[in-house]
């Protein structure tokens, strides 16, 4: 039988609530310096925006055939960074895993800004962005309407269908906590947190149906963390494009979602706790397990990495065949063997369990699986289409200022909420902690009678 | 005759829990709980049926798949779009739109289910509410007659409550 976890259960219940609404009291001026320097380069990203706006597409790096690139690239790997958070928030509750519950709320909350980030992609990439609305079904004058055999409709639909239950199941959670720090808080901070709380007093009535709601709605989650970056996956294998055109992407896309997922979760968290002193809730035994969900994931996606490479020299199509032969050899290999090194043999170091619980060393090899997921995106992506079938049409893509600045103030605009985020309202869940205490202490017991 | 409310507080929920047997076996007034987190042995010495907003999270999901089936079959005949040769009624792809649709209208109904069904928004506060409950006690409120208020006041505090306090309504 495992051990019980080392984490402390002496704490009572009130110093659950004691440790977690300390990080809301007010900030200092480094955290405003912080908040102001993302949301500058947000300002900055968006001026670049208005001007692609302004001028057409011709400013960015976008030439026939490489008319997806940065900026899809940059949508596949915000949506997957997204799952991670469903993931800990739902799946796991549906198993009852217990080391979720310190972890799940930061995790739930990346999840919505990264979504809320990816959503910005496909409207970038758009030339005419005012016409957006296009992709959905609305009565109009001539008929017209978009045709549902188009991943990129599915696209729209599953996006935007994540994002909204994400934010609800995250806003049911977050409910009964922010009527704690109401209790807790003075001043227009009262006000503001007996507005969000609404009324809510966990009388036994209301945590009947919240339990039976909240139940439900991880169960409706739990498929979209499939099914989401399924569609996004088909959005390149629906395509007959070499290098998209694959049965593996939906299962391969997942599980790389959840590996470049949850170790952003690491990556945010590791500095998190530090700067807001909670190391008492986030201990090493939450960051070991997320290790190992990290580890058994980059096992899954080089596994893809291997069968994709298995498939084409198997199925024998000379023109898949060259594409790979770019991917590995041509003049961006170098960006697939950074990526292999990323996320093939670095996060082999965390079949060691003294290298899952340093922190600074787990906190460099999460950086390192992030940019590792990133060149894989754009390797599929803008790399399939470099070299396609014709090779009079092969060419090249550089990316421009607005591309880049772009990227950068999307990451600015990621970090930028969620700063704000772990200031406002409860990062760790206070209910859920108190759940889990109880069983901590039972585990507790059970060791002390075996030794 | 008066009517009283009898405000207790636990430091367990267990505790809470049998108080809340004893009065149910007992048959004395109705009562209120109030916890910082869902006990399902408060749940279970409660002993109320199953939350109806399952109900409400099925009807929300089977409207999702009908909405998708209309969207898309609407629509297509509607647009009448060769792509490819193949048919217009090319089913497979609109099973993706009426899923996403039902996990859409299924948390969407489940959400506002927990809303209705627990009285959220709320302006007033329940009787006998403390801050302290959502906290580290589990508070039991009981209203009864005058008459039987040291019944319940005594069985109380043998199932080990901290505080008992007798409020007149």
């Amino acid at each position: 039988m495992a051990a019980a976890p080392k984490v402390p259960v002496e704490q009572s219940y009130r110093d659950i609530d004691r440790s977690v609404l300390r990080v809301m009291e007010p900030a200092g001026m480094a955290y405003w310096a912080w908040v102001g320097f993302c949301f500058t380069l947000v300002g900055i990203a968006a001026c670049f925006w208005l001007r692609q706006i302004y001028s057409g597409l011709g400013v960015t790096g976008l030439r026939q055939p490489v008319m997806w690139a940065i900026y899809i690239t940059n949508f596949v790997f915000w949506v997957g960074i997204a799952h991670s958070g469903t993931l800990i928030s739902a799946v796991l509750f549906l198993f009852r895993t217990k080391w979720r519950t310190a972890v799940y709320r930061a995790a739930e909350t990346m999840t919505i800004f990264a979504v809320a980030t990816a959503g910005l992609y496909p409207l970038i990439h758009l030339g005419r962005v005012w016409f957006f609305y296009w992709l959905l079904p609305y009565p109009n004058q001539r008929y017209l309407q978009p045709d549902f055999r188009s991943p990129l409709v599915w696209d729209a639909f599953a996006v935007s269908t994540y994002l909204t239950i994400s934010a609800l199941f995250w806003t049911m959670g977050l409910i009964p906590d922010i009527a704690n720090a109401r209790e807790a808080a003075t001043g227009w901070r009262k006000k503001f947190y007996t507005v969000l709380a609404m009324g809510w007093q966990g009388t036994d009535r209301q945590w009947r149906h919240y339990s039976m709601a909240y139940l439900l709605m991880a169960g409706l989650a739990t498929p979209l963390v499939l099914s989401v970056h399924s569609v996004v996956s088909w959005d390149f294998a629906m395509a007959i494009n070499p290098g998209w055109h694959s049965t593996i992407f939906a299962p391969y896309f997942v599980a790389g979602a959840i590996f470049s997922g949850v170790a952003m979760v690491i990556t945010l968290l590791i500095p998190m706790r530090r700067m807001l002193g909670i190391e008492d809730l986030l201990t090493e035994w939450h960051f070991d397990n997320l290790a190992k969900v990290v580890l058994l994931t980059s096992l899954v996606v080089s596994y893809a990495y291997i069968t994709e490479a298995f498939m084409t020299w198997y199925a024998g199509d000379p023109i898949e065949q060259m594409t790979f032969h770019m991917r590995y050899f041509g003049p961006w290999g170098w960006m697939y063997w950074v990526m292999v090194l990323c996320n093939c043999v670095i996060p082999l170091l965390l079949f060691s369990p003294r290298i899952r619980v340093n922190m600074r060393a787990l906190w460099v090899i999460t950086i390192f699986v992030n940019i590792g997921m990133w060149f894989e995106r754009f390797v599929i992506i803008a790399g399939s289409l470099t070299a396609n079938f014709e090779p009079s049409q092969w060419a090249s893509y550089r990316p421009s200022i607005t591309e880049i600045m772009i990227t950068i103030g999307s990451f600015a605009w990621f970090l930028g909420l969620f700063s704000l985020f772990s200031r406002f309202l409860p990062i760790i869940s206070m209910t859920e902690l108190k759940e889990g205490i109880v069983w901590l202490r039972k585990a507790r017991k059970k060791d002390r009678v075996a030794a | 005759m008066s009517t009283v409310e009898i405000i207790s507080s636990f430091g367990d929920d267990a505790q809470c829990a049998n108080a809340i047997e004893e009065l149910r076996a007992a048959k004395v007034g109705d009562f209120n709980t109030f916890a910082p987190f869902p006990s399902h042995r408060i749940e279970h010495a409660i002993g109320k049926k199953k939350s109806p907003v399952r109900w409400m999270v099925l009807g929300g999901g089977i409207s999702g798949i009908l909405t998708g089936l209309a969207i898309t079959i609407g629509t297509t005949y509607e647009w009448r779009l060769n792509a490819g040769g193949k048919p217009l009624l090319s089913w497979p792809p609109f099973i993706v739109i009426c899923f996403e649709l039902m996990v859409l209208l299924g948390g969407i109904s489940g959400f506002l289910g927990v809303l209705m069904m627990s009285g959220i928004p709320a302006i007033e506060i329940a009787p006998g509410y403390d801050g302290r409950f959502g906290e580290d006690r589990f508070g039991l409120v009981v209203r009864c007659e005058e008459t039987e208020a040291e019944r319940v006041e005594s069985m109380l505090k043998e199932s080990g409550a901290e505080e008992v306090v007798r409020e007149g309504i």
